[in-house]
């Protein structure tokens, strides 16, 4: 009897501490897959009202945007009527890129857009001696641009992003501008154009020599230089306000496609994760009953 | 030149001054919504040498 009962006793043993082992295994699993789950379903909801928000933000940068176009099609237009587009050389080659962003992530691809551009454009260029200089509109250019070219940034504006541009900021940021030393310049920005599509693309920053140069300059009537003085320093506060709007508006659109994307990839996690744990649990539930029959029919 | 400029105005500076001057002067209920337009927070850190520098120096 005791011979006999001796090797099963150790089989069930043996049985028993692996079927534990592995219990203890699953059980953690389905613990951690519900944790999994839990936390999925928690970002889905952060995603989800960031949508919201941004899409609330949106129609409002959206209407904004309209009105705000004018400002930069006007000057758009005079650049193009006198025909003032290329810098005058005076031996000044201090050229300044304006890269507008903004303070705020989670956006697609939209800050990397204007920051890929930046650096196509400075490329090759000495990083000793810059002579392209960088003025960054928005933390995120700033983040994107300082590894390679911190020598080329010039001035850093942040706390962009937070609420809606209004013009004192873009002119505030002109008034900066003005002061740096640039003999041409250009602005980087996101132009909106649906919700779902912007289009990285860049306006030109002309400086008051040039302009007066223009060659068709004799369209407009009663210019001297203190008007062009002027009008130039509005056009770049316009000109940035402008950018700044279409930036805003597609920043908005573009968070918002983002977020939808992000909820759909939760959604589609938890219903993966779902099926997991509910398989998991299964498994455990049967090899329970496994064990429990198995250990019933060894009993008989 | 202009009296502003004599007085070391650009016309960006003179004309957001003009343009306070006017928000100040709407009516109470147009104020409201304009006073909005009349806030800034941009901040600006100049960098030299490929590192910010202070604020304001």
């Amino acid at each position: 009897m005791m011979m006999i009962s001796k090797p099963t006793t150790m089989v069930v043993c043996l049985k028993g501490a692996a079927a534990g082992q592995q219990q203890n295994r699953n059980m953690a699993t389905l613990k951690q897959i519900s944790m999994r789950l839990k936390s999925v379903t928690n970002i889905q909801k952060i995603t989800q009202s960031m949508k919201m928000v941004s899409a609330a933000k949106y129609a409002r940068a959206e209407r904004e945007l309209r009105q705000a176009r004018p400002y930069g099609e006007g000057v758009k237009a005079f650049y193009e009527k006198s025909g003032a587009t290329e810098a005058v050389d005076d031996g000044n080659n201090n050229k300044l890129i304006v890269a507008i962003t903004s303070d705020r992530g989670l956006c697609g691809a939209v800050h990397t857009n204007v920051a890929k551009t930046i650096r196509n454009e400075l490329g090759a260029e000495a990083v000793e001696s810059p002579q392209s200089k960088v003025f960054c509109v928005g933390d995120k250019s700033r983040a994107l641009l300082q590894r390679l070219y911190a020598q080329n940034i010039a001035v850093v504006a942040n706390e962009v992003g937070r609420k809606p541009p209004t013009f004192l900021d873009a002119s505030k940021v002109a008034n900066e501008l003005i002061q740096l030393d640039f003999n041409s310049g250009k602005i980087v920005y996101n132009r909106f154009k649906t919700v779902v599509s912007y289009q990285t693309e860049e306006v030109p920053l002309l400086s008051a020599k040039t302009m007066l140069a223009a060659p068709k300059l004799q369209l407009y009537d009663s210019i001297d230089q203190g008007v062009m003085e002027s009008y130039q320093e509005f056009t770049v506060a316009a000109l940035l306000y402008y950018t700044m709007k279409e930036s805003a508006c597609s920043e908005q659109s573009s968070r918002m496609t983002a977020m939808d994307n992000a909820s759909k990839n939760a959604a589609e996690m938890i219903g993966k994760l779902t099926l997991t744990f509910n398989r998991t649990r299964q498994a455990v539930i049967t090899r329970e009953l496994i064990e429990i029959i198995s250990g019933a029919a060894a009993l008989e | 030149m202009s009296y502003w400029r004599a007085a070391g105005l650009n016309y960006v500076n003179y004309s957001n001054i003009a343009a306070k001057v006017v928000r100040r002067v709407l009516k109470p209920e147009l104020q409201a919504n304009a006073s909005k337009r009349d806030e800034t927070h941009v901040k600006f850190t100049p960098w030299v040498k490929g590192k910010p520098s202070k604020p304001g120096q």
